[in-house]
């Protein structure tokens, strides 16, 4: 912490309230960020260490952070998870239609006519001590199945993306609701002084063809305060937004410029007595620091060559999936709560027969090289990974199966799979089951507010008790349901 | 409730003996007013309403008399025995209540203690009505201790409850803050030196009066009030989500400043938006006619999603929600989105009335998809084409021309002239109800599982609609606005407040139902609520009485004492200090620099942003989401008019809504993204330059620039102590430069703003450092 902004800030805030506010020089970014105008907050700023809410976590938690892998666009469970053999036999046969009544589908298939099967395009293999069935397409993520609690009875009600990606991310398909790394700060609040409690990136495949775009609400802090959503760190310009000087500022001037705002705002406090002076002093300081703080974050160069080459090939160019994944666990490791990275690229409606394998490409070694080097570095235990999709993708075809390339398959919401590894997490596991089809859940369905109640649970969280009162109801993550999923944790 | 559980906490751990010595409550213990509120907000989930866990309801007083299967739950007169108590202490060896919830705080214990000591008693036997439900009626002005204090009729209500208090009002206000306070309140723009100058000058008795009517005529009048309007209105110039097209509803917007100027009475403001097509056409103008079918983009300004495969009746339903949760936000204060899936838990508003009130919005005749597309914009039917009556003219002409056009060629000719005119014009997508429907309760929320049938009507515990009004929308805006509706008013007066004082009267702006705080001020706030109804809803009367009150007049500096009793200012014992909005802020910035262009109304402009801003989006091929930077003037508009893309708002835009779902109070927050905004942003970064060039080409004496420089931004001169940092900023600004004159350059490059070739560059950019360094004081930035 600068001395002379520190010293300056004791001393005054001592002159003026005597020992009554204390802190506010400690506050860190995200999470700690004083409201203004609610003086009423000013007791909670007094609030020392971690600067969540009194009284969280509310039982001792397993894990301290999570790191999403989001796969935006909807990866395949038939193709990459959800093993099943028996449907080779019946390649290109109608899906029957007593089985389809009463699933929702998107308009792209719902009035399609036909509904042939497409069994999975590549082999599955038994992966690990565990002897997980995946795809063959998925060798890295294979390599870590030991590690991982696979779901494949994940199901929502969403078939659309926005909506989708709202749900999972937000507990709401329509967009307005706190993400649940806003809550996980808001609860839990940051661990670090020098970098955002919540931060998020994005990437997309290399050719676009997916089409998914990132809202901000997908990261949004929806009525809770603004300083509670996502930080977007982002692959070309500055990092983080005007993070950088103006060209010719240098920062000795900088600083000093700073120190010399600085006095004057004192002045202005000492007339005033508004502590929110003081706040904004503070967050000042702050910024100076995280312009080197994240400079530092950023800079890859002093990864060994061994880290780097876990992550594969594109673990160097600035975008892509794989060098966000290990921005990802340098800024896990600096006390970063929730970390949130947001990829495109599995819509595969008519291109399942290239995009697929370019997807896994992308994704597989880098999220397997993420679980692994987090937990080379001991952070895995209390680091929560989560790889998921919005929903899943239909066992029937979309488009023209006579023809390569030209056809897919479409959103699909009544089943899918997804895995998460750490924090507590049960390693080696398989949870739920579904039909010969893949179409509907018949063991263990987990719904979206279970698995966020999971999740919030592993953070020492009650999911019912993180709430935000706002147009006087009590809004929390999982809205009105949610049950933690006994069978995936390790303690139960 | 942060602090509650901290008491709470504290409390834990006193031993029980202690709390019967607590310091006697002297007040009655009222159960509605005191008491219940308690149990709602803790005890609901378990025994209220439908649940009564135990057998036991906290419904009513009664109801805990009765008790459940422990007996009766208090026993009037002896808390002690009371198992209400003994529960809430956690003692018996039985869990302690709220089970599962953190226990209650000291002063909520201690009150429930006293009730019951105090006889337990239940003056109103079955529901009482919550204060807002009922219609407001002007209170009688209370007795002050300093009658010349009042100015108007505001000013009794507070000082009397200042005089209860023991708190004093604060001192007025020096004439400099109070001329930058009311400039920047009533049009968002600082005031000029000029205008400092000659309103310090004026000696006569109503100099303020004069500025207040100044500003009230100025045209940018309606622009500020226009910005909290568009944030309720989710006001935007796209789709949102996937495509994210754009749209022309700028047209609207540029109504809504209009009518603001105008002063038109809020009531015709208000159905004009809600039913403007439904209107009597007779004897309008065609230009007239047009105007308010505008308006009713209002409820055109919501989301829409074009997503392949999305569901088109899903996403209409969506809009419909949005359009219901909006009107009752904005207008009623209500939560009615409670009441989607259920019944409410607290307001007296059921899932009945949610989908009645929704029936009014129901036939419109749409799809739910934008689907028209016109270039990167996508608008949705029902929509209308808008021009001047030269260009309405020119196009029926142009279509007559087609009609009568006798060749294949003629026809062609004349089409494209035709296609050609239309293209020029904006199309503002517009309410209509030429597609009537039938509307159901939903089960749940779900409208694949509708239950049974409703038809169009307002919620059945507030007043009724009157017979003679129309069962659609313009009957419901006429509802709306009916004196004896008791939330308009209210709801209205209070977000008035908000943006003058930081926080409104009732501090939850969206919410007047059971769950909101008691006002501090509730005779204040019906007061006004009347005045401005019989004023024939004069918003320009509401606010000028406002802003003339001796509290709105009051100096914003915090005393200890205050800062112990009213650390933030519920009794208004002094004038709300907050940081502005950041489209303020940056307004502030252009027009203290002399960049700003104040032209109004148009097409929404793309001033500087950071490069890539919309990245995020530019993640698929379907189209071109790259920045179309503007240049020239179009750089300096108004803040109001800059392109705001709903699925990525403006980067330097902080604390903004993000215009996605209707929002009516922005959380202020601090923090250091603001920072690097207002010290990296090119816009901070050339207006401090601009303002450089001003103050150095106006003298030739340091310290005069500097003053002139602190005095543009702040209105006020700096002290001596205040000119010696800008003195060294300056210096250690000069050597820096000089230093490496090649950064000078490179500073001064930032913005198109041409540099002075007059002006020595390595000074410029040594006085632009210091007068960005002032945009970023706080004292800039704050509404004193």
């Amino acid at each position: 912490m600068n001395p002379f902004f520190e010293r300056d800030i004791r001393l005054t805030r001592r002159q003026f309230f005597g020992k009554a506010a204390s802190g506010v020089g400690m506050l860190a970014l995200g999470s700690l960020l004083s409201q203004e105008g609610f003086a009423a907050d000013l007791q909670h700023l007094g609030q020392k260490g971690a600067h969540g809410l009194p009284g969280l976590p509310h039982f001792p938690p397993k894990a301290k952070r999570v790191v999403v892998l989001w796969q935006g666009g909807a990866p395949s469970q038939v193709d990459l998870f959800d093993h099943k053999p028996g449907l080779t036999a019946h390649r290109l046969e109608e899906l029957p239609a007593s089985l389809r009544a009463g699933t929702r589908l998107s308009t792209m298939t719902s009035s399609q006519g036909k509904y042939p099967i497409l069994p999975a395009i590549k082999p599955f293999k038994q992966y690990g001590k565990s002897g997980m069935w995946m795809s063959e397409m998925l060798p890295h993520i294979g390599g870590i199945a030991d590690d991982i609690c696979l779901v494949r009875s994940m199901n929502t009600d969403a078939v659309n993306h926005a909506p989708g990606v709202t749900f999972f991310l937000t507990g709401s398909q329509i967009p307005g609701r706190p993400s649940m790394g806003a809550w996980a700060a808001y609860g839990l609040g940051s661990m670090t002084d020098e970098l955002p409690a919540f931060v998020v990136m994005t990437s997309a495949d290399e050719k676009k063809t997916c089409g998914q775009l990132f809202f901000d609400y997908y990261w949004g802090s929806g009525f809770i305060p603004s300083m509670y959503q996502g930080v977007q760190f982002r692959s070309e310009g500055d990092p983080v937004l005007y993070l950088t000087n103006p060209p010719g500022m240098s920062s000795d001037l900088r600083r000093g410029v700073l120190k010399d705002i600085e006095e004057l705002d004192q002045q202005r406090f000492a007339q005033y007595g508004d502590p929110e002076i003081e706040t904004r002093i503070s967050q000042y300081e702050l910024a100076f620091k995280m312009q080197t703080s994240v400079p530092e974050l950023t800079d890859i160069s002093k990864e060994p060559e061994s880290v780097l080459s876990m992550y594969g090939p594109d673990v160097k160019k600035k975008g892509t999936y794989a060098h966000n994944c290990l921005l990802a666990r340098r800024l896990l490791e600096r006390g970063v709560r929730f970390v949130q990275l947001m990829h495109s690229g599995w819509d595969q409606h008519g291109n399942l027969d290239t995009q697929l394998a370019l997807q896994c490409r992308d994704t597989d070694q880098p999220s397997a090289a993420l679980v692994q080097d987090l937990k080379q570095r001991g952070l895995l235990d209390d680091t929560v990974v989560l790889w998921c999709g919005e929903f899943g993708r239909t066992v029937f075809a979309q488009g023209d199966v006579s023809k390569p390339n030209a056809h897919g398959r479409d959103h699909f919401g009544a089943c899918y799979s997804l895995w998460v590894a750490g924090g507590g997490f049960k390693p080696g596991t398989v949870h739920g089951e579904t039909d010969d089809f893949s179409y509907k859940i018949v063991k263990d369905p987990v719904g979206v507010h279970d698995m966020q109640a999971t999740i919030l649970r592993q953070l020492g969280i009650d999911h019912e008790r993180l709430t935000y009162r706002y147009q006087g109801r009590d809004f929390r993550l999982t809205d009105v349901s949610g049950q933690v999923v006994k069978g995936i944790v390790s303690d139960f | 409730m942060r602090c509650g559980k901290t008491l709470a906490g504290v409390f834990a751990v006193i031993p029980f003996g202690l709390l019967v010595a607590q310091p006697q409550h002297p007040a009655t213990v009222d159960f509605d007013n005191d008491i219940r509120p308690i149990f709602v907000a803790h005890c609901a989930k378990c025994h209220m309403g439908d649940q009564k866990q135990g057998g036991l309801s906290l419904e009513t007083g009664a109801a805990v008399l009765k008790g459940g299967e422990s007996g009766p739950a208090a026993i009037p007169g002896n808390a002690d025995k009371s198992v209400l108590l003994r529960r809430i202490l956690g003692l018996d060896a039985q869990p302690r209540m709220p089970m599962g919830f953190g226990p209650l705080s000291e002063h909520d214990t201690s009150q429930i203690r006293e009730w019951i000591a105090q006889g337990a008693k239940a003056k109103s036997a079955g529901k009482r009505i919550h204060w807002a439900y009922v219609p407001p009626v002007r209170p009688k002005l209370p007795k002050v201790s300093q009658p010349a204090w009042v100015h108007n009729s505001i000013d009794a209500f507070v000082l009397s409850r200042l005089d209860r208090e023991h708190l004093h009002p604060s001192p007025p206000a020096d004439r400099t803050t109070l001329i930058r306070r009311v400039t920047l309140d009533l049009t968002g723009l600082p005031p000029s030196t000029s205008e400092v100058r000659a309103f310090l000058a004026d000696n006569s008795s109503n100099a303020y009066d004069k500025v207040v009517d100044r500003l009230l005529a100025s045209p940018h009048f309606g622009e500020k009030m226009a910005l909290p309007w568009l944030d309720a209105a989710r006001y935007a110039d796209s789709n949102g989500f996937q495509q994210d097209g754009d749209t022309f509803q700028y047209v609207w917007r540029d109504w809504v400043v209009r009518a603001f100027n105008a002063n038109m009475p809020f009531d015709q403001f208000t159905i004009q938006q809600l039913a403007g097509d439904l209107l009597p056409t007779q004897g309008l103008s065609r230009s007239e006619i047009q105007d308010r079918q505008i308006a009713t983009a209002f409820n055109r300004n919501h989301m829409l999603n074009g997503e392949g495969g999305a569901i088109p009746e899903e996403q209409r339903n969506v809009g419909l929600f949005d359009r219901v949760d909006t009107t009752s936000t904005t207008w009623l204060g209500l939560t009615m989105t409670c009441a989607r899936c259920h019944d409410h838990k607290y307001d007296p508003l059921t899932q009945k009335d949610y989908y009645s009130l929704l029936a009014f919005f129901n036939n419109v005749p749409e799809t739910g998809a934008p689907t028209d597309t016109f270039g990167s914009y996508y608008l949705a039917k029902p929509w209308v084409m808008v021009g001047t009556d030269a260009q309405m003219d020119e196009l029926q002409k142009f279509e007559a021309s087609v009609a009568a056009a006798k060749s294949k060629d003629e026809k062609a000719a004349a089409e494209k002239k035709l296609n050609d005119a239309k293209a020029l014009l904006p199309k503002v997508m517009v309410m209509s109800d030429a597609q009537p429907r039938s509307a159901h309760i939903y089960s749940r929320g779900n409208y694949e599982a509708p239950l049974s049938p409703v038809s169009p009507s307002t919620p059945d515990s507030l007043p009724k609609m009157k017979p003679e009004w129309p069962k659609n929308r313009l009957g419901l805006a006429k509802w709306i606005m009916s004196p004896e509706n008791p939330l308009t008013a209210r709801v209205q007066v209070n977000r008035f407040w908000q943006a003058l004082f930081g926080h409104g009267l009732v501090k939850s702006p969206e919410n007047f139902g059971v769950q909101c705080e008691t006002p501090v001020y509730p005779d204040l706030l019906d007061w006004l609520a009347v005045e401005f109804r019989d004023s024939g809803w004069n918003v320009k009367h509401l606010l000028k009485l406002i802003v003339t009150s001796s509290v709105y007049r009051q100096s914003s500096v915090l005393d200890r004492k205050m800062a112990v009793i009213d650390p933030s200012n519920r009794f208004l014992s002094r004038e709300g200090r907050f940081r502005m909005p950041s489209p303020i802020l940056r307004d502030v910035a252009l027009t203290t620099s002399g960049l700003i262009d104040l032209k109004m109304g148009g097409k929404p402009v793309y001033p500087y942003q950071p490069k890539a801003i919309w990245d995020g989006l530019n993640i698929t091929d379907e189209r071109d989401f790259s920045y179309p930077q503007s240049s020239g003037s179009d750089l300096y508009r108004r803040s109001l008019y800059t392109f705001w893309r709903r699925t990525v708002g403006p980067g330097d835009m902080f604390d903004a809504s993000s215009r996605q779902v209707c929002t009516v109070r922005m959380p202020q927050t601090s923090t250091p993204l603001h920072a690097l905004t207002m010290l990296n942003d090119v816009v901070w970064v050339e207006a401090g330059r601009g303002l450089a060039q001003r103050v150095m080409k106006a003298s030739a004496s340091s310290s005069q620039r500097l003053k002139s420089a602190f005095e543009l931004v702040c209105a006020r001169t700096p002290n001596s102590q205040e000119l010696k940092v800008l003195e060294r900023m300056l210096s250690r600004s000069l050597s820096s430069f000089r230093a490496d004159p090649s950064a000078a350059t490179a500073y001064l490059r930032q913005g198109e703003l041409h540099q002075d070739p007059k002006l020595n560059g390595v000074e410029l950019a040594a006085y632009g450092t210091v007068c960005q360094a002032i945009y970023n004081l706080d004292e800039a930035m704050t509404h004193e």
